[in-house]
């Protein structure tokens, strides 16, 4: 490969002067101001504008005209509504589902790509594809096909495939419409796990594997020991980034159910939209979405430090 | 992976194949509603058109000025990317190389952006572009996305670097050469698969992101494709055949990309990681 | 030294030249574009007619096709008034349009919905001081009494209007000869018969997309008249003046009766899952009979039909006798003009052109209302007629939402009939959940 070959000229050529005149420059740390145009410019569009923005959730703000001052009263509010706790246990349920299936398929993907199948190019786009579609175009479609006559859309398929039994009052069924979200967003994003497992897959030297084999230990083995905790690195960032997606998810939500039927898909997301631009309660809406902050990112916090201990070098 | 193509492999591939046309169903249920009449998607079939309605293409191309979103949609998306490569891989380079408290701080406050929800800046972040007279501009945008998108793609580099060995970046100081200069010409080079990573993921979200540009650039003549695409959606009316029309158009280039880049993304982790 | 001319430097030269070639063409473009914005907004005295002058329009995409042709004809009545007019749809537009006006930063124009009740509803914005007062125009006098309440605030007005639209029964009329209702039904036991006939004969009498949270309303709309305010017909009024409420009232027949129809099985099997698009494919084909909707929803129904002379319509037999029905009749959304807005004047001076009887009628045409201003009976449509004459003479009720206090009271009705469908909640406890997103502020 060019690049390990530029390399291994590169230390040569440094390990090569030894005597010559090697300045005593101490290989030092980067300068700050390395990052110092990110820095300035996640200030001014995103740090500041968020602390101005939180200064709404102590106030009664509509969304137009004055805001006054209520101090912790939208907090209060928050804690004794109904409707939110409601719509906590239906953002958990619905990212609990999106981080394992999407891991699990994505992950099953990968490896299946990984093998010499010969149509593995053109499988990794296919599967990957979904990923590039806006999630409001998704929601159009998976409406259009998750309609609940046995006769249209995916019930219709799954007639066609012999699986009638499966087929559902997908979107007005309120003990399934979580479910049918999960798996659009499942759909949507399972190529994209897909992918960040192959890279990882692809960084496993083949001798390893072979060793193992040659010493005796069957697939399911050499999956368990070897090839899962040297891909720990593409897993953290996998989980990482589904639960984060997963706590925020809005547009899919949005655009198929809109947190219907009732209540039974509002999650606080769609809350938050709903009480600053519908119900106009914009700085209501402000104190949940600071309490949906804490929480992801206590959550992310917690998953990163656990996952990043488990992660083995080579 | 197998040495042989055993009649397993071959099982295998059939499995996956089959698989991956039920995965490719709900893009088939796109474009096969992208050439149907209204009439026609009103059936609900899922079979194929009865005859290809290639008018919506034409229609839903000039009624919205595709051509002219696409262009947009492209100077934005390119210039944003180009702003977040550069940026954020010279503050992920200092937060992954520095060992300092400064520099883990900074590396948490630019997570915490990715864990914000986008409601808290709205409105502040509106009046601002307001008073500074940007709105409308393509520099809004590029200044918003970059923002916006800096902590994920600090949090992509920052991830790779940390398993990059320092050898190589270290042996160009060793040289004489400055920090800069050891990060664009050794460093820099070997962050092609998570360059690539951050170009598709990036590009993506950019290319489809629609209630921002609605709000800073709606009524201006430099609406994105998304904006355009959607006023084809009305609450009682909508063309859906116009609609999908414009949504497969308007996915193609962000496909393209990804194709092309994907060999070099999927070529490069191999060689990256087993550096 | 590390040199460019290794592999792996020839390649960062390439991409780096790539870069640098993106970012000159990007800030070129940057640049270019911010020049090009000032100049459209600005106002340079042209040629006759006065100094030229920009406005921005903004609404919703079903008002396009009714939209651009009085744009059009606008221009040749001023012709130094440009007007830029975009369009999105109604979800979207209504937020960004809230994020607009919260930073004193809206269109010059903009559509708005009559009464109260959403976010956007003009009796929301006009207490800020947003939307500029249009009172002394000359064709705000000539709308109905009824109706002008509506179009403002505290006796003043604040918007434009098109015209009214009922909410009715939109049937297919090859299905009701195949199952042989010769006649369409006048009371509400003949409906009732009528819909057994059909379900009878396999097809399904109502199609219902409740999956759609905006079409869960429609039904009780269409029952609510000829019940809750034929018992009471002051009772929004009342209801505001907190001397009824929906548990005090006779509300709970509409939801009694809803109910009815669905424990029948007179609607299609999943009521919850079905959307507002698969409706008009049910009766498009001919599955189903009848569907109750907004009249100006007609297009994708005449569409969806096999012929377009199979689609009718006729007003929901709510009552149990022909003479005391009433129907449901909404004001239009329409337009209103920035208080703040730099070219107020030319603003207001389109609202005033746009209260023109032509106009009026030229619009509503289009969005199958009916005028508010100068309506020709003559030139009613076909599928509107059978509504005009309640909305002549007044036996009509607005769409219920334009009249409850605050923003809260829709989307806990949206959600509380999904409820009321799937079984998980009862007639009382939606009418005690309505009254406490009332009571909100």
């Amino acid at each position: 490969m060019e690049t390990t070959h530029a390399r291994t000229e590169l230390i040569g050529k440094a390990a090569a002067r030894p005597a010559r005149r090697r300045r005593a420059r101490q290989v030092g740390s980067p300068v700050l101001w390395f990052a110092a145009p990110a820095m300035a410019i996640y200030a001014l569009i995103v740090l500041y504008p968020s602390l101005a923005g939180a200064y709404y959730a102590f106030t009664d703000w509509s969304g137009i005209g004055s805001a006054k001052w209520i101090g912790l009263e939208n907090f209060k509010t928050l804690f004794r509504d109904e409707q939110s706790f409601g719509s906590l246990v239906n953002t958990l349920k619905l990212t609990a589902f999106i981080v394992v299936v999407q891991n699990a398929i994505g992950l099953a993907l990968a490896l299946a790509v990984h093998t010499r199948i010969k149509s593995r190019n053109v499988l990794r786009v296919l599967f990957f594809a979904p990923a590039v579609l806006s999630p409001v175009v998704i929601a159009f479609l998976w409406k259009y096909m998750l309609n609940p006559e046995p006769d249209a859309g995916l019930n219709a398929m799954l007639g066609f495939l012999g699986l009638g039994f499966l087929q559902q009052n997908w979107l007005g069924d309120p003990s399934v419409a979580l479910w049918a979200i999960g798996l659009t967003v499942v759909w949507q994003f399972a190529g994209f796990s897909m992918v960040i497992f192959l890279a990882a897959l692809q960084g496993i030297p083949r001798e390893l594997e072979e060793a193992a084999a040659i010493d005796g230990a069957g697939r399911f083995q050499r999956l368990h020991r070897i090839v899962l905790p040297l891909i720990a690195p593409a897993m953290t960032i996998n989980l990482t980034l589904s639960t984060i997606g997963g706590l925020k998810l809005f547009d899919q939500v949005f655009a198929i159910t809109n947190g219907g039927p009732g209540y039974s898909t509002e999650t606080l997301s769609t809350l938050i939209y709903k009480q600053a631009f519908v119900f106009g309660a914009y700085g209501y809406s402000t104190a949940v979405a600071l309490v949906l902050t804490l929480l992801v990112a206590g959550l992310a916090l917690l998953q990163v430090r656990y996952l990043q201990g488990r992660e083995v070098t080579y | 992976m197998l040495p042989r193509y055993r009649p397993r492999t071959f099982a295998l591939e059939l499995l996956m194949i089959f698989v991956a046309l039920l995965f490719a169903y709900p893009v088939y249920v796109l474009v096969n509603l992208s050439l149907k009449t209204p009439h026609e998607i009103a059936e609900a079939s899922i079979g194929p058109p009865s005859h290809l309605e290639t008018a919506n293409y034409s229609n839903a191309w000039n009624g919205a000025h595709l051509g002219a979103a696409m262009m947009n949609s492209t100077i934005i998306t390119v210039a944003s990317l180009v702003c977040l490569i550069m940026i954020g891989s010279t503050a992920a380079y200092y937060v992954a190389r520095t060992q300092s408290k400064l520099s883990y701080g900074m590396y948490l406050l630019f997570l915490l952006g990715i864990v914000l929800p986008f409601q808290l800046a709205l409105v502040p972040l509106y009046r601002f572009l307001t008073d500074t007279g940007l709105l409308g501009s393509y520099t809004s945008m590029v200044l918003f996305y970059t923002g916006l998108q800096i902590p994920f793609t600090i949090f992509l580099y920052a991830g790779f670097l940390r398993a990059l060995p320092r050898e190589y970046g270290e042996a160009a100081l060793v040289d004489g050469a400055n920090h800069w200069q050891s990060f664009t010409r050794v460093t820099f080079p070997l962050l092609r698969p998570v360059t690539g990573t951050v170009i598709i993921l990036n590009a993506v979200f950019i290319w489809n992101d629609f209630l921002t540009p609605l709000i800073y650039l709606g009524g201006t003549p430099n609406e994105t494709l998304p904006v355009v695409v959607y006023q084809f959606v009305g609450q009682y009316v909508s063309n859906w055949g116009y609609i999908f029309a414009a949504v497969v158009m308007a996915s193609l280039p962000i496909l393209v990309v990804f194709l092309l880049l994907q060999r070099y993304v999927i070529r490069g982790f191999t060689s990256g990681l087993k550096g | 030294m590390f040199s460019w001319s290794t592999h792996a430097g020839a390649r960062a030269r390439r991409v780096g030249a790539a870069f640098l070639v993106a970012a000159i063409a990007a800030l070129l473009a940057a640049c270019g574009s911010g020049t090009q914005d000032k100049s459209d907004n600005g106002s340079s005295n042209g040629g006759g007619g006065g100094p030229k002058v920009t406005l921005t329009l903004k609404s919703i995409t079903d008002a396009k096709v009714a939209w651009e042709p009085l744009i059009a004809a606008y221009k040749r009545v001023a012709p130094n008034v440009t007007i830029d007019a975009s369009y999105a749809p109604t979800d979207q537009l209504q937020t960004a349009l809230r994020a607009q006006l919260g930073t004193g930063n809206a269109p010059d124009l903009f559509v708005d919905w009559p009464g109260n009740g959403s976010a956007m509803s003009v009796q929301q914005l006009a207490p800020s001081g947003l939307i500029a007062d249009i009172s002394d125009q000359g064709w705000t006098k000539q709308v109905p009494d009824g109706v002008k309440p509506l179009l403002g605030a505290n006796g003043k007005t604040y918007m434009w209007s098109p015209g009214a639209t009922p909410i009715g029964i939109i049937y297919n009329k090859q299905v009701f000869k195949q199952v042989g209702i010769a006649e369409e039904p006048k009371t509400w036991s003949e409906l009732l018969a009528d819909a057994q006939k059909i379900k009878a004969a396999g097809k399904i009498p109502f199609a219902v997309g409740n999956q759609t949270p905006w079409v869960t309303q429609l039904l009780p709309y269409a029952i609510a008249p000829s019940t809750a305010f034929a018992v009471d017909p002051n009772l929004a009024q009342d209801m505001l003046d907190g001397e009824k409420s929906f548990t005090n009232s006779d509300w709970h027949t509409v939801y009694d009766r809803y109910i009815e129809l669905y424990k029948r099985g007179l609607f299609n099997k999943s009521p919850n899952g079905t959307t507002y698009e698969q409706t008009q494919q049910l009766l498009g084909s001919g599955k189903a009979a009848m569907v109750v909707q907004v009249i100006a929803a007609m297009p994708p129904f005449l569409s969806a039909a096999k012929n377009k002379d199979d689609i009718g319509t006729f007003p929901f037999p709510a009552a149990d006798s022909a003479d005391a029905l009433k129907i449901p009749a909404g004001v239009d959304a329409g337009i209103a003009a920035s208080a703040k807005g730099k070219h107020l004047a030319e603003a207001k001076k389109f609202i005033e052109w746009l209260g023109r009887p032509e106009n009026m009628a030229s619009f509503s045409k289009a969005t199958y209302s009916i005028p508010l201003v100068g309506a020709d009976p003559a030139k009613t449509d076909p599928l509107l007629k059978p509504f005009a004459p309640f909305m002549a003479s007044n036996k009509t009720v607005p769409f219920m939402d334009q009249q409850w206090p605050n923003a809260k009271v829709q989307p806990a009705h949206f959600a509380g009939v999904q409820d009321l469908v799937a079984g998980k909640t009862d007639v009382g406890a939606l009418l005690k959940k309505l009254d406490e997103a009332y009571q909100q502020k």
